[in-house]
């Protein structure tokens, strides 16, 4: 599901910092934001927006961190919403509820384990690639755009 | 491009794959989910009705409570409902109004017998009521008016007497969502047409409520809980249209006279 591909060029200590904190700031968020799932996307986001012109390496990480956290954001909406409705409204605890909830935790586990894996291999300088979203990343993201250490 | 498709397509068949692995658990016995709602129920509706009778006069009258039981009875066992988890209380007081409170505590006052015309109209709210406990409105109010942080903390011995005060002002004079009223509307038109009671008694009776009678209005509780009751009443009688029944007397009118009276002279 990861894989550490050559980047184009060898990023220097600095941009390594940078694009660690793009992973970083959704772990924060995820610490702060529980259970509100909107905010994880809002944190990537402006650090997104922070670096969309930044260096290639941490553009493109910025990016594959703010990629990752909008298909959770997704699924978490409508655990959270599920929840709101059965505690205020007309829904009412079931098996398929449960079930959702279960498979929500573990991807988010999941998700929350790779993400501290990769920030502390960005910040070692490594590529992190990871699968779909770093694919998907490849695509938004060209060498071209913003300030550019090649 | 195909690999990004492939790969979403893949990740999208693990989530469903994940989901349906899941379904096939079964996490409400796991839990111990329903037993925990209905211990839950259990202790805030003892909590309450032990509360709310030590302020309230229970009647303990055959000539009352046995037409009533009749009633409800016939109902219960016409749709399948259970007769002995439904603790039936008349209490002596004159607004018209009857209420649910929950662990199937089912609430009538006086004066709601003094207001019926017959025992269709009286039939009606009482099938309205057992729809509000059967579709598990009650908890589903009190949770939304008081939280359910304050109703666990009830539960655990620590909830004041405020709280429960609260609690049952919301139960008894507060409305329930009108989606929520609607439904118990419908069901009850169910329950009748299944007991072989005239449903469009109950429309008529929420009509007259509607009507705003100024000299009794303060004395028509159910009117503040129970609003849009003409609007109601035109709806209830327009789905009583769509269905087949044969309307049947429950009790005896010698009973019924002796009800009435009794309740007036409460």
């Amino acid at each position: 599901m990861i894989s550490t591909p050559k980047f184009a060029y060898k990023p220097n200590e600095h941009e390594a910092e940078k694009a660690s904190y793009s992973y970083l700031m959704s772990l924060i968020a995820v610490i702060v934001g529980l259970p509100i799932p909107i905010i994880n996307l809002f944190a990537t986001f402006f650090f997104y927006l922070a670096n969309r012109n930044g260096t290639y390496y941490v553009r493109w990480h910025a990016t594959q961190a703010l990629l990752s956290q909008l298909s959770l954001v997704f699924i978490n909406s409508y655990g959270f919403w599920w929840t709101v409705s059965i505690i205020f409204g007309d829904e009412s605890v079931s098996n398929h509820y449960i079930s959702y909830l279960f498979v929500v935790i573990i991807f988010n586990f999941t998700e929350f384990i790779a993400t501290i894996y990769s920030s502390i291999q960005t910040r070692k300088g490594k590529h992190i690639h990871w699968w779909l979203y770093g694919d998907v990343t490849d695509i938004i993201c060209k060498p071209g755009n913003g300030q550019n250490s090649i | 491009m195909d690999k990004i498709v492939f790969r979403l397509i893949g990740i999208v068949s693990l989530f469903s794959i994940s989901l349906w692995a899941a379904n096939q658990m079964n996490w409400m016995e796991l839990f111990g989910v329903e037993e925990n709602i209905s211990s839950t129920e259990q202790k805030v509706g003892e909590l309450l009705w032990e509360f709310y009778s030590a302020n309230n006069t229970e009647v303990t009258k055959d000539d009352l409570l046995l037409p009533i039981d009749s009633i409800l009875t016939k109902i219960c066992e016409s749709n399948s409902i259970e007769r002995d988890e439904i603790k039936l209380h008349l209490i002596n007081n004159d607004e018209v109004n009857a209420f649910a409170l929950p662990n199937n505590h089912l609430v009538i006052y006086s004066g709601l017998l003094v207001a019926v015309k017959n025992e269709a109209e009286l039939s009606g709210v009482i099938g309205h009521e057992i729809a509000h406990l059967q579709m598990d409105h009650v908890m589903k109010k009190l949770v939304k008016e008081i939280g359910l942080a304050v109703i666990i903390t009830m539960t655990s011995g620590n909830g004041n007497s405020q709280v429960l005060l609260e609690s049952i002002k919301t139960l008894t004079s507060s409305a329930y969502d009108r989606s929520l009223e609607e439904e118990a509307d419908f069901k009850s038109v169910d329950y009748l047409i299944k007991a072989d009671i005239d449903p469009t008694a109950f429309a008529n009776f929420l009509y007259t409520l509607g009507g705003n009678n100024p000299d009794a209005e303060e004395l028509m509780s159910w009117v503040s809980t129970h609003p849009y009751s003409k609007e109601r009443a035109e709806e209830i009688v327009n789905y009583s249209q769509k269905k087949n029944y044969k309307a049947k007397q429950v009790l005896d009118s010698a009973t019924w006279h002796i009800l009435k009276k009794e309740a007036e002279r409460l």
